[in-house]
């Protein structure tokens, strides 16, 4: 029964991710997405972290996910620009995808492939349960989860400072 | 896997049988709301609202599915055959998925009366019924219409605008309970409800709660008057159906989610085999209200809608939340 769940989350999410740049429309390329994150999320509850999958699901594919259906289905189906935005890019992209892919490769197979044959770490009672990752973040990495919460807050103060200047631009081309 | 903070594992037979139970149950339920709704409104319009099948008009629902059923499979040229298909189905999947977790009793010869009692307990309803919106928006945008197209955007503006502050409402009474679990949160109502404590937590939810479920007065993704119907226009026969059955589905979940948080759950005087009745007593009272509200209120215009969701609804949840914060913290 893991097995089936674990394939099924990792067929979702590689198929999702590889959807994701290789459809054409932006459109399709969003829902992909989703497909993505949210096997993630299954794959996450398959590690017993019934909170990050819950919170991947809620921020992800209910928050940012929204926004970007959003968007895509406003301005979709916009031509791809002739000229290559970035200069170089089709040789730069492929050349750093495939250092990556090294990178992360020796990083696999120095640490992990010695717990392939195990069964894993013993997991405590209560494991990433809400009560936990509460008390994680708000002792011991205080610092670090203020600093984020407060460069969220300055995002979305930044967010409403730049709407209401257009808003303003717009009120006076109209009374002009 | 999923099982939280039980003491006890249940066989996959019993949660099998359980489920089942639950879902045959609401689904019974949802063909009486709906002429249950009809009549309601009927009698508030000084009309007798469907009186012609059946004694009274009671067996209007298979009348009206039959109808649904009996219609052609209809897609317009320009929808997009596939997306246009799974839209109904991932809202009404939505609705299902967070059916399981309103409790319907306690735990009872080791059986515990609901679908699933998960740790992350009202963080699983938000990650479920955030599927409904992908639902709404792809039936908008895949149906190949503007109207369905506006419909979706609009409804889609409105679910996360008063997410939000559902979210939020709710926080305060997760806080005074200390846990997140459905059935804890029940368990700390024994001395009171906490709909005294919490009312504004209430009335917001319940406010959210209209526009969550696109009831009326916050129904503008169907407002026939502009959008003839939203994103359900290019729709016909049963896949209609499926999204008015998934509109009542919702109802029928966020009223659940409002007893188990705010009217005390199955507690209630009398035997405790009593209890399944009392949580469906509290729901379908709680529908009631929503019936009462569409019959009195008039829709509310979109960018009223949206101005009481940011600037009312969303400051007051959040002082909601700092004073419960406070106060939980000194008692």
């Amino acid at each position: 029964m893991k097995e089936v769940a674990f394939f099924a989350g990792a067929i979702g999410a590689l198929g999702g991710a590889i959807a994701v740049i290789g459809l054409r429309n932006p459109f399709y390329s969003v829902l992909a997405l989703i497909v993505h994150l949210v096997s993630l999320a299954g794959l996450f509850l398959l590690l017993q972290a019934e909170f990050i999958a819950a919170a991947q699901i809620v921020v992800y594919a209910g928050a940012v996910m929204v926004l970007y259906v959003f968007v895509a289905a406003y301005v979709g189906n916009v031509d791809e620009p002739l000229w290559e935005p970035i200069p170089g890019q089709r040789f730069l992209a492929p050349l750093l995808g495939v250092a990556l892919f090294t990178e992360i490769g020796i990083a696999i197979v120095g640490s992990g492939l010695k717990a392939i044959d195990s069964e894993g770490p013993t997991v405590k009672l209560g494991f990433g349960s809400p009560e936990q990752i509460g008390k994680l973040l708000l002792e011991r990495f205080l610092v670090a989860f203020e600093a984020a919460s407060l460069l969220l807050l300055i995002a979305a103060v930044g967010a409403v400072v730049l709407a209401v200047r257009r808003e303003d631009e717009n009120a006076g081309e109209s009374a002009g | 896997m999923l099982l939280g903070e039980v003491d006890f594992v249940e066989s996959t037979g019993v949660m099998v049988v359980k489920s089942v139970l639950i879902f045959i149950g609401v689904f019974l339920i949802v063909p009486v709301l709906t002429v249950v709704e009809r009549k309601l409104i009927g009698r508030f319009q000084a009309r007798y609202g469907p009186n012609r099948v059946g004694p009274g008009g009671v067996m209007q629902p298979l009348a009206d599915v039959g109808k649904l059923l009996g219609k052609q499979v209809f897609r317009p040229e320009n929808a997009i055959a596939f997306l246009y298909a799974i839209a109904p189905g991932l809202v009404i999947l939505s609705g299902i998925l967070t059916l399981a977790i309103i409790p319907f009793g306690n735990v009872e010869d080791g059986v515990g009366l609901y679908g699933i009692d998960v740790s992350i307990g009202v963080l699983y309803f938000f990650a479920f019924s955030s599927f409904a919106f992908y639902g709404l928006l792809l039936a908008g945008w895949a149906s190949g219409s503007k109207y369905s197209f506006l419909g979706a955007m609009r409804s889609a503006a409105q679910l996360i605008s008063y997410e939000v502050s559902m979210g939020l409402a709710l926080l305060g009474v997760v806080m005074m309970a200390g846990s997140l679990s459905m059935t804890s949160i029940v368990e700390a109502q024994g001395s009171i409800w906490y709909v005294v404590p919490q009312f504004v937590g209430f009335l917001i939810f319940m406010i959210s709660g209209f526009a969550e479920t696109n009831r009326s007065p916050f129904d503008l993704p169907e407002a026939d008057a502009e959008l003839v119907q939203g994103f359900q226009t290019e729709y016909g026969g049963m896949r209609f159906g499926s999204f008015l059955l998934a509109e009542y589905l919702e109802m029928f979940v966020v009223s659940g989610i409002a007893v188990t948080f705010f009217l005390g759950g199955w507690m209630g005087p009398g035997p405790p085999w009593l209890d399944p009745v009392w949580v469906v007593v509290k729901i379908l009272s709680l529908i009631f209200v929503f019936i009462w509200v569409r019959a009195t209120l008039p829709r509310v215009r979109y960018d009223q809608l949206m101005s009481l969701g940011w600037k009312v609804m969303l400051p007051l949840a959040t002082l909601n939340v700092l004073v419960t914060a406070i106060l939980v913290t000194v008692l």
